[in-house]
């Protein structure tokens, strides 16, 4: 069941995805197919996405693992990230496989741009998800809160909409979702001659990536004994 | 030798929290094999947890110069949808046996607890008797000064048992072993004190027979 979620998940995404924008637009975004303008930035921000909430959840998954004293969170965090990143290439190889047999232009215009991007949003992910996991192990009640919290992010971010096609009069606060960034960002590097909304900088994340990476690791030291402690369940 | 100082420990649950220990402070003396006794929830387990790092005290310290193994125990320490072989690789990964090590070890594991083709099959599909076997083989093929066993050696077949002793009787001329049981016999037979756990208390005995007297009482 769950192997086959994760492929099902994104094509679930992009098939309704699809229907919806054909019948309300034309085909084609930024001249690109819609169904591989979409893949190309949902593919990463599911990934981020699961980063991010399983992170969360490591610890009590792993509990057991605890009890080798050489183990600690910070392991199974590492480990949460490598698992679901490998998954989630997986399922990008299959899926631009899939596209590119049924005759979609699979190019990417600047690989190691490209590259460079999808691992600066890798950070950015492991930083957020391990802030949000060390508040979360504080505070349990506002795991709910969080997974909620991310499904209105799916509709900000830009991923099945080009960062343009967003109400222009919400842009000035828009702008500030470091997801939003990345998706544009991942874009721009895969779609040749693809405009950005203004404001959108690589800068941005890294300076977000870098606060999030060292306040996580600052709080991971400060609670690191908390953590394995069966204290809060 | 053990050290346990101004130890507080609680848990949550949905009715608020419960102390297990409060303010605790006790030394256990060296080189003994040590029992320990008491009812069912009075913390044994969690005691052994904390002794072992396993578990972190909400405050206090607990102090050893010993090299301690893992708490074997009925659950846990097991990756249930990995194989018998794949979790015992694990172990010995953590605790830098590869190679030939690793070799060595999986086969002790496998002999001792003797689970013959059953290694190759997830962990979750074990009866509880073969997985406390394995977990129990698993810690004896590691070198320790101390052993936590945790009722691991109460589910097993007789067969089993007559093994058991056989591996302590080697391994505690150099080491020795923490055990949690509710069979007084084996607490007459391994241990030299025994501590009774008891409503947040601790008491210490150095005689085995009187704590077992305290115990029933």
């Amino acid at each position: 069941m769950g192997a086959a979620w994760t492929l099902a998940e994104p094509i679930c995404h992009l098939l309704v995805f699809t229907l919806l924008w054909s019948q309300i637009r034309n085909r084609t975004v930024a001249d690109v197919e819609y169904p591989v303008f979409v893949l190309i930035a949902l593919s990463p921000f599911l990934l981020y996405r699961n980063i991010a909430l399983r992170l969360m959840d490591s610890l009590r998954e792993n509990r057991s693992l605890f009890g080798y004293k050489q183990i600690k969170p910070l392991d199974t965090y590492v480990a949460r990230m490598i698992v679901e990143t490998c998954l989630s290439i997986t399922v990008y190889a299959i899926l631009v496989f899939l596209f590119a047999w049924f005759g979609y232009d699979m190019r990417v215009s600047n690989p190691l741009e490209w590259v460079a991007v999808l691992t600066l949003g890798l950070v950015f992910s492991f930083g957020l998800g391990m802030l949000l996991a060390l508040i979360t192990h504080a505070m349990p009640s506002l795991k709910s809160v969080i997974r909620l919290a991310f499904l209105p992010l799916f509709f900000i971010s830009g991923v099945m909409i080009p960062a343009s096609y967003l109400p222009q009069w919400l842009m000035p606060y828009l702008i500030y979702n470091p997801f939003l960034h990345l998706t544009e960002l991942i874009r721009f590097e895969v779609v040749p001659y693809y405009q950005t909304v203004d404001g959108i900088s690589a800068r941005y994340v890294i300076e977000w990536a870098t606060i999030l990476v060292f306040v996580s690791l600052g709080g991971y030291r400060a609670r690191r004994l908390h953590l394995i402690s069966t204290k809060n369940g | 030798m053990f050290e346990l100082r101004n130890v507080t420990k609680s848990y949550l649950t949905p009715k608020g929290r419960r102390y297990v220990f409060r303010d605790l402070s006790l030394a256990l003396p060296p080189g003994k094999n040590i029992g320990l006794i008491g009812r069912n929830g009075a913390g044994k387990s969690t005691l052994m947890r904390l002794l072992g790092g396993a578990d972190i005290p909400d405050s206090g310290t607990i102090v050893t110069d010993r090299s301690i193994s893992w708490p074997v125990g009925l659950s846990g320490g097991f990756q249930g949808s990995m194989t018998g072989r794949e979790n015992i690789k694990f172990v010995c990964r953590v605790y830098g046996a590869t190679g030939e090590a690793m070799r060595e070890k999986v086969r002790f594991v496998q002999d001792f607890a003797d689970i013959g083709n059953w290694i190759d099959e997830p962990i979750k599909t074990y009866s509880s008797g073969m997985r406390s076997r394995v977990a129990f083989g698993l810690s004896m093929a590691f070198d320790f000064d101390y052993y936590l066993i945790d009722e691991v050696m109460s589910v097993g077949d007789a067969q089993f048992k007559s093994r058991c002793e056989e591996v302590f009787k080697e391994k505690l001329q150099r080491s020795n072993i923490i055990v949690v049981t509710h069979s007084m016999s084996e607490i007459k037979k391994l241990c030299d004190i025994v501590l009774f756990v008891n409503n947040g208390k601790i008491d210490i005995y150095e005689d085995v027979a009187e704590g077992i007297k305290a115990y029933k009482k």
